[in-house]
């Protein structure tokens, strides 16, 4: 059902035809925040992302960006099952399977893309994993960037990160090693 | 007849049908891994486990003769506490690998699990038999002996069917294994059928090994043009490419596949297909070499003579008959293939490995035209200048095209199939991707309905005749298939 709002727009007085009084008022709110802001930074509302972060709530910590994790033997733990691609509502993973010629479980993920323009951040991929294989606690929350490709992120990308893994690029990588530090890792 | 009831239900059956069958026909399923309908009966699985009154013990449904007043229940309680215990009892040393399991949502074990059981496994990982995974046998097959029910399907495939029994089972008990006898190899044409009869992911197949899941694949129902006994098949597909090809049983020709013909598929994606046209051996734009054939044949006009395909469709030969009657009006052309038909190794495969022979006949039928004799020995003389015809056909004329040194205009789908010597190739849209009517041995009248779109700018044979023939100034007006098949079917 659609409901219908009826909005009063009342025609502008004289005072605020003239429009200058107007001005003043506006001016004063700005100048009010830019000097309490001055005086007293603590107070200010603005999180400066990503130098800067919240704690983040419990369940939204398993809502961050996803990682591949890895066997003992460094491999991933991934069989390319398509168990994620087949829940995702976003249609944002694309699996390309292969097979190892000599390990003991046979198949392995050759492509693994997530398309963080597309994801949701839903979570469905984690729950559907057989194999423990995909998790969203990198604490890393994507965010803008100035070109869509970049946010697509492929096997190499979902498997860095890891404990022992040294960061390679960006503040993001940055953050992510500081947890996996503050969690005992490398 | 006895006269038996199931489930309440009262119904009347041949002598020898079991009761499986019976309940079938009431549209009862009784849950089964080794029945299969083209099999012998072998009554090892015991998943059909019914109860029937009077008898002391379940009875399997599937080796029980329906007999005069047998009342049968196949959803009591104690029905149900059996056959949670028989899937309990063959998941034992089951290694419940789904997710690298390319049988995984086919898998008779995964529905009935879901339907009938339920129960969490008692069974520890540590204590399951170990068997060999991974060993490809043959060159179509992969098998995992961990995966495997011991239905011995496989193994009375080979042995009733193909007849070649390939197949064993080794040792005893818990240790039994399905293993090739000695010295043997799994190569016996018909291979494939053992994945489709496994009712687990046992036998898989290489080809379609880890390329998809099952569930991701739309199916599209159609012909095999593998050879003229024309099998009835279902394509499956996703995304525009094919994956796989899978029997459609059928009365009237197959309940199996051959190997040979669920590989046809790979032609249509094969990186040589055509996509533009070819004069000699250069690749030119469709346009240009419609234009250059067109003007080649007009210059030898009253010497052009045109050879039906019986690879070609109804359509697409009655495409090429209006081309030579109506565009080039000549009467040198042949719809005429006589090749030897017939069941070749009493299953499947025919001598004729063309699959419309008959087809192009009933053009031979509508239209006329000569025999192929008369048209073999007009290009060996010399006195035909041009021939249009496809690509496989032109072989059948190899020796006489090198005799008489008429230049030769051929369709082909693939670039390997061109004949050498050839002057210009036309690409055209083949039968995975365009409908089209063939006609196999038996005079049966068979449609392929197309799985996958044909490369950009491809068009179906009959629609490059039109074109071509608009080229040399005459309009066939063919713009449909049935526009084609006007007067001949
Ligand atoms: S569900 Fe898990 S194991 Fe399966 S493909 Fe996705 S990440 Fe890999
Ligand atoms: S391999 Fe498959 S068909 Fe053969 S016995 Fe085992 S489960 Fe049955
Ligand atoms: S189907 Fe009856 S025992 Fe296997």
């Amino acid at each position: 059902m659609i409901s219908v709002k009826k909005v009063d727009n009342r025609p502008l007085n004289w005072l605020e035809r003239i429009y200058l009084p107007e001005i003043a008022r506006g001016l004063a709110v700005t100048l009010r925040h830019f000097f309490v802001n001055l005086f007293n930074p603590k107070g200010m509302p603005t999180v400066q992302y990503p130098e800067q972060q919240l704690e983040l709530p419990h369940a939204a910590k398993t809502r961050t960006r996803h990682r591949l994790k890895l066997r003992a033997d460094n491999s991933p733990k991934c069989v390319a099952c398509f168990m994620c691609q087949t829940a995702c509502p976003a249609y944002c993973i694309r699996i390309e399977a292969a097979e190892y010629p000599d390990n003991a479980v046979e198949k392995y993920p050759a492509v693994f893309d997530i398309d963080l323009a597309r994801c949701v951040m839903c979570g469905m991929c984690v729950e559907a994993c057989p194999e423990d294989a995909i998790a969203m606690d990198t604490l890393e929350i994507p965010g803008g960037e100035q070109d869509r490709a970049r946010l697509k992120l492929t096997k190499e990308d979902l498997l860095r990160n890891l404990p022992g893994e040294p960061s390679v690029v960006g503040a993001a990588n940055r953050l992510a090693n500081e947890y996996l530090k503050s969690k005992g890792g490398a | 007849m006895p006269k038996l009831t199931i489930d309440g239900k009262t119904l009347e059956v041949a002598k020898g049908t079991t009761v499986l069958e019976a309940a079938q026909q009431l549209g009862v399923h009784v849950p089964r891994y080794c029945y299969h309908p083209k099999l012998s009966v072998s009554g090892n699985c015991r998943m059909c486990l019914v109860e029937v009154e009077k008898s002391p013990k379940l009875l399997t449904a599937c080796s029980t003769e329906a007999a005069e007043g047998m009342v049968v229940h196949t959803a009591t309680e104690k029905v149900k506490a059996a056959r949670r215990d028989v899937l309990e009892y063959l998941l034992l040393n089951h290694p419940l690998d789904c997710p690298v399991c390319d049988q995984a949502g086919e898998c008779g074990l995964q529905d009935y699990y879901m339907e009938h059981s339920r129960a969490k496994s008692r069974f520890p990982a540590e204590d399951k038999v170990r068997r060999q995974k991974r060993r490809p046998l043959g060159p179509h097959l992969v098998l995992d002996n961990e995966r495997c029910i011991l239905c011995t399907r496989c193994v009375r495939f080979c042995a009733e069917v193909t007849k070649t029994a390939e197949l064993e089972v080794m040792e005893r008990g818990d240790r039994s294994f399905i293993d090739l006898k000695e010295g043997r190899a799994l190569d016996n044409g018909y291979s494939l059928n053992i994945a489709d009869v496994c009712p687990v992911g046992a036998w898989t197949s290489r080809d379609f090994r880890f390329k998809q899941r099952v569930w991701f694949l739309k199916k599209t129902p159609t012909v095999c043009l593998g050879c003229a006994t024309g099998c009835l098949t279902e394509v499956h597909h996703n995304e525009g490419a094919i994956y796989r090809v899978m029997p459609r049983p059928n009365a009237e020709t197959n309940t199996w596949l051959c190997d040979a013909g669920r590989m046809v598929y790979k032609a249509v994606q094969a990186g040589d297909r055509l996509a533009k046209g070819v004069i000699k051996n250069g690749l030119i734009e469709l346009e240009p070499a419609l234009r250059e054939t067109a003007s080649r044949i007009d210059e030898n006009h009253a010497a052009a003579a045109v050879l039906g395909s019986p690879w070609l469709s109804v359509e697409d030969n009655a495409a090429l008959a209006r081309l030579a009657k109506d565009a080039l009006k000549t009467e040198n052309f042949s719809f005429d293939f006589n090749a030897e038909q017939g069941i070749k190794d009493g299953i499947l495969i025919n001598k004729d490995p063309a699959p419309n022979a008959a087809g192009a006949r009933r053009v031979k039928a509508a239209c006329g035209g000569l025999s192929f004799g008369e048209l073999a020995a007009k290009v060996a003389s010399g006195a035909v200048k041009v021939l249009v015809t496809e690509a496989r056909a032109a072989a059948l004329l190899k020796n006489e095209l090198k005799a008489g040194g008429a230049r030769l205009i051929v369709f082909a789908a693939n670039r390997s199939e061109i004949p050498q010597g050839a002057y210009a190739t036309l690409p055209y849209a083949n039968y995975f991707e365009t409908p089209g009517t063939f006609v196999n041995f038996q005079g049966l009248e068979r449609r392929t309905v197309p799985a996958v779109a044909a490369p950009e700018g491809v068009r179906p044979l009959w629609a490059m005749v039109n074109r071509l023939a608009v080229y040399s100034g005459t309009s066939l007006h063919l713009d449909s298939a049935e526009a084609a098949l006007k007067g001949i079917l």
